[in-house]
C-alpha cells in the first residue's frame, strides 16, 4: 500500500507539474502564464514533500509560490497587457518558438524520466522515516556547521539585493525623484 | 492514509466533516457578528426570524441560493469564477492540519464477517508533522484568490482593493512568521501535537541557573512569549483583512474592495474564506500560546477512566473523552473569535500609510527583538 | 500524554491532495450549481452587466497604473521572507544546541545574520523606502 500510494502520488504531482509547466508556455495571456507557473511551484513543493523533504517543500511554498510568484502576478496584473497578448498570440515566429519550446521541454522531461527510472522505482523501499522536525534539525546541522560561510554570505547577498532594489526604485522617474 | 478500507474511508470522511464544520460555523459567526455589533451599538440586530433571530441565517442562505448569477461584461470569466473557490482552499487546508482533540482509540470489532483491527484516529484532518511551516505556506497562497478576484472582475475598485490586500497581507506575513521564531525556539518542534503536549502540567522554566516551577499556573506559551503572542494576534487581523486592517474593502473609498462585482453564493464563498482565516488564526493562537485542547488539571487518562465508568464501553469512552477535549479547544477558539468581532466594532480603521508603517517599522522590529531576546534568555537560562 | 501518532511519511501528503480536490469540487458545485437555481434572463440588462462604478461607462479596465511602492514592497517582502525562513531551522535546532554545549556558537552564527538583517531594515527606513506619502 505505501509503495503504491507513493508512486501514485509521484505520478499525480509530476503530471500536474508538467501540465502546468506546459500551460506556462502555451497560454497567450501572461496572467494565465503566471498563474500556471505558480501552480508549477506548488506541485514542485508537493514533490519535495513526497520525497520526505518537508521543510524544503514548505520553503518552496512560502518563498516561491507565496512571494516570488505573487510579485510576478502583481506586476503583470498592473501592466497594460493588450499589446503583449496580441504580439504573443499570433505570428509564425511565436508559433515556431512555442512548438520548439514544447519540443525541448518534452525532450528534457522524457530524458529525465528515462534516466531517473532507477530512483523512482527503487528496488528496496526508501528508509526515510524520520519526522519533519528531525529532518529539519539535520538540515540545520549541515547549514549552520558545515556550510556556515555560504549561509552568512547569502545573508550579505540578500542585504545587497535589498539595497540595490531600493536604489533602483529611486532613480529618475521613481517616486523619490524629487529628493 | 490507513491500512484497510475502513480506516481510509474514515480518514477521508473525517477531513470532509472538519471542512464542513468550518463552513457551517460561518453562518453562526455572521449571526454573532450582527447581533454582537447591534449589542455594542445599542441596537437590536436581526431578531425577527426564529428564536433570537437564529433562523435569519437560513433565510439569508436561501436568498443567496436564488440570486441571479452572471459574469459582468469585460471581466475574465475563468478568473472571475475560480477566485471564490481559490479563496476557500487555504482556510480549509490549514484548518484540517490543526489537532482539534486527543486521538480516538477504537478497539477491534466485527463487521461484515471480518475482524477490523484496532485503530487510532487523530482528531484532525492530517498530521503532517511540519504543522507551522505548512500553515504559513498554505496561507501565503490566500493572496491568489484576492488577486484573481480583483483582476478578473475588471473593475477599478476591485483591482485597487486586491492590490491593497496583497501589499497588506505580505507586509504583515513578515511580522507573523517572525513572531513564530520565538515559539519554535521555546518548543523546538514543528508539530502541533508535540507543542500541545509540552504545554501540559504546571509552569516550568529555567532561569538564573536553576529550574523553577509555578504550580498555580499552566505551562502555556503565553508566559514564555507574551510579546510574540501579541504580535501574532495583531498580524492575523491584518491577514484576515478584518477591521482595523480592512483597507482592501474600505467601503467609503472602494465600495467593497476585491469582491465588489460578486453577488450571491460566490460572495458567500469569500466570507467563508475570511471567517475560515479567523478560525484558523484563533485555533493557532490557542495551540501556540494557550495550551491547545489541553486544560489545566484535566488529565486525559482520568477523563477516560471516568467516561469508562459512566458508559462502560471502551470505544464510546474514548470518543467521549476526545469530545470533551474538543470542547475545551472550541471554548478557547470561541473566546478569540469574540475578540475578533469585538475589536471590529470598537476600533476605527487605519490610514494606509499608518498601516504600512505599523507593519514594517513597528511590528517587524518588535518581532525581531522578541526573537533575539528569547534566544539570549534561553541561552542564559539553559547554559 | 497522548499516544504518539506515526511520523509523517511521504504518502501522508495524499490526504492534503484529496482534501484540496474535495474543496475545489465543493466550490465549483456551489459556484455553478447556484447559477442553475437563480433566475435566468435571456435579455441581458446593459446596466446590470456594467462594472459597478459611478454609472459613467468606464474608459479603462485592467491596466490601471499603480504606485511603484507596491512593487518595492513586494520585492522587499521576498528578501525579508527568505531571511526569516532561514531562521526556522536555526530556531528548531537552538534548544538542542544549547544542550550539546553549542549554544554560544549558534547564537553567534545567527547574530551575524540578524545583524545583516537589521542593517537592511535600517537602510530601508532611512532611505524612506517604507514611507507611503
Amino acid at each position: 500500500m505505501p509503495v503504491l500510494s507513493e508512486n501514485l502520488l509521484f505520478f499525480i504531482l509530476a503530471g500536474l507539474t508538467i501540465f502546468s509547466g506546459l500551460m506556462v508556455i502555451l497560454q497567450s495571456n501572461p496572467i494565465f502564464c503566471a498563474l500556471a507557473l505558480a501552480m508549477t511551484m506548488i506541485s514542485i513543493a508537493g514533490i519535495f514533500a513526497s520525497l520526505g523533504a518537508w521543510f524544503v517543500a514548505g520553503v518552496q511554498l512560502i518563498v516561491y509560490a507565496g512571494a516570488v510568484m505573487v510579485l510576478f502576478v502583481m506586476v503583470l496584473m498592473l501592466f497594460d497587457l493588450k499589446d503583449e497578448v496580441r504580439a504573443f498570440s499570433r505570428g509564425i515566429v511565436s508559433g515556431f518558438v512555442k512548438i520548439a519550446s514544447v519540443g525541448v521541454i518534452g525532450g528534457v522531461v522524457t530524458a529525465a524520466i528515462w534516466m531517473s527510472a532507477e530512483t523512482v522505482f527503487p528496488t528496496t523501499p526508501s528508509g526515510l522515516q524520520v519526522s519533519a522536525t528531525q529532518s529539519t534539525k539535520q538540515l540545520a546541522d549541515l547549514l549552520f556547521k558545515k556550510y556556515i560561510f555560504s549561509f552568512e554570505a547569502m545573508g550579505a547577498l540578500l542585504l545587497i539585493i535589498a539595497i540595490g532594489a531600493v536604489a533602483l526604485s529611486r532613480i529618475q522617474g521613481g517616486t523619490h525623484a524629487d529628493r | 492514509m490507513g491500512k484497510d478500507v475502513f480506516e481510509v474511508t474514515v480518514n477521508i470522511l473525517k477531513m470532509f466533516v472538519i471542512f464542513l464544520m468550518m463552513v457551517q460555523a460561518v453562518p453562526i459567526l455572521v449571526w454573532l457578528e450582527r447581533r454582537g455589533s447591534a449589542f455594542i451599538q445599542n441596537r437590536l440586530g436581526p431578531n425577527r426570524i426564529g428564536p433570537l433571530g437564529l433562523l435569519q441565517l437560513l433565510a439569508d442562505a436561501v436568498k443567496f441560493l436564488f440570486k441571479q448569477s452572471f459574469v459582468p461584461e469585460k471581466s475574465v470569466a475563468p478568473l472571475y469564477y475560480f477566485a471564490p473557490v481559490m479563496a476557500l482552499i487555504p482556510g480549509a487546508l490549514a484548518f484540517n492540519s490543526i489537532p482539534l482533540s486527543i486521538p480516538i482509540n477504537i478497539q477491534p470489532f466485527e463487521m461484515a464477517g471480518q475482524t477490523w483491527g484496532p485503530y487510532t484516529f487523530a482528531f484532525q484532518g492530517y498530521d503532517l508533522g511540519i504543522g507551522i511551516v505548512f500553515i504559513l505556506g498554505i496561507s501565503s497562497l490566500a493572496v491568489y484568490g484576492l488577486m484573481m478576484a480583483g483582476w478578473g472582475s475588471s473593475n477599478k475598485y476591485s483591482l485597487m482593493g486586491a492590490v491593497r490586500a496583497t501589499a497588506q497581507a505580505i507586509s504583515y506575513e513578515l511580522a507573523l512568521s517572525l513572531s513564530l521564531v520565538g515559539i519554535l525556539m521555546v518548543y523546538g518542534t514543528f508539530s502541533f501535537r508535540e507543542i500541545v503536549d509540552i504545554q501540559t502540567g504546571p509552569l516550568t522554566f529555567k532561569a538564573f541557573g536553576g529550574e523553577h516551577i509555578v504550580s498555580w499556573l499552566p505551562n502555556w506559551g503565553i508566559f514564555f512569549q507574551p510579546l510574540g503572542a501579541l504580535i501574532f494576534f495583531a498580524a492575523t487581523f491584518a491577514e484576515a483583512n478584518r477591521l482595523p486592517f480592512d483597507l482592501p474593502e474600505a467601503e467609503g473609498e472602494l465600495v467593497a474592495g476585491f469582491h465588489t462585482e460578486y453577488a450571491g453564493f460566490n460572495l458567500l464563498l469569500f466570507y467563508i474564506g475570511e471567517y475560515g482565516h479567523m478560525m484558523v488564526a484563533s485555533a493557532l493562537l490557542a495551540t501556540f500560546y494557550f495550551g491547545g485542547y489541553s486544560f489545566p488539571g484535566l488529565n486525559p487518562a482520568d477523563v477516560l477512566t471516568y467516561m469508562q465508568s459512566v458508559t462502560g464501553g471502551a470505544n464510546s469512552a474514548s470518543i467521549l473523552t476526545a469530545v470533551v477535549f474538543h470542547l475545551v479547544l472550541l471554548a478557547k477558539v470561541a473566546i478569540f473569535l469574540w475578540i475578533f468581532i469585538h475589536v471590529r466594532w470598537t476600533l476605527p480603521r487605519f490610514r494606509y500609510d499608518h498601516l504600512m508603517s505599523l507593519g514594517w517599522k513597528t511590528m517587524l522590529p518588535w518581532a525581531l527583538a522578541n526573537a533575539c531576546f528569547t534566544a539570549i534568555w534561553m541561552w542564559l537560562g539553559h547554559r | 500524554m497522548s499516544p504518539v501518532v506515526a511520523p509523517a511519511t511521504a504518502s501522508s501528503l495524499l490526504p492534503v491532495i484529496i482534501l484540496a480536490v474535495i474543496v475545489v469540487a465543493f466550490g465549483l458545485v456551489i459556484v455553478f450549481g447556484t447559477s442553475l437555481l437563480g433566475p435566468k434572463r435571456t435579455v441581458k440588462s446593459k446596466a446590470q452587466m456594467m462594472p459597478y462604478e459611478c454609472g459613467i461607462p468606464g474608459t479603462e479596465t485592467n491596466d490601471t497604473k499603480i504606485s511603484i511602492k507596491f512593487y518595492l514592497t513586494a520585492i522587499l517582502f521576498i528578501l525579508f521572507d527568505i531571511e526569516i525562513i532561514f531562521m526556522y531551522p536555526w530556531a528548531i535546532k537552538f534548544l538542542d544546541s544549547i544542550k550539546e554545549g553549542m549554544g554560544g556558537y549558534m547564537l553567534a552564527t545567527m547574530g551575524v545574520f540578524v545583524l545583516l538583517f537589521v542593517i537592511g531594515l535600517i537602510w530601508e527606513v532611512k532611505s524612506k523606502a517604507l514611507d507611503w506619502k
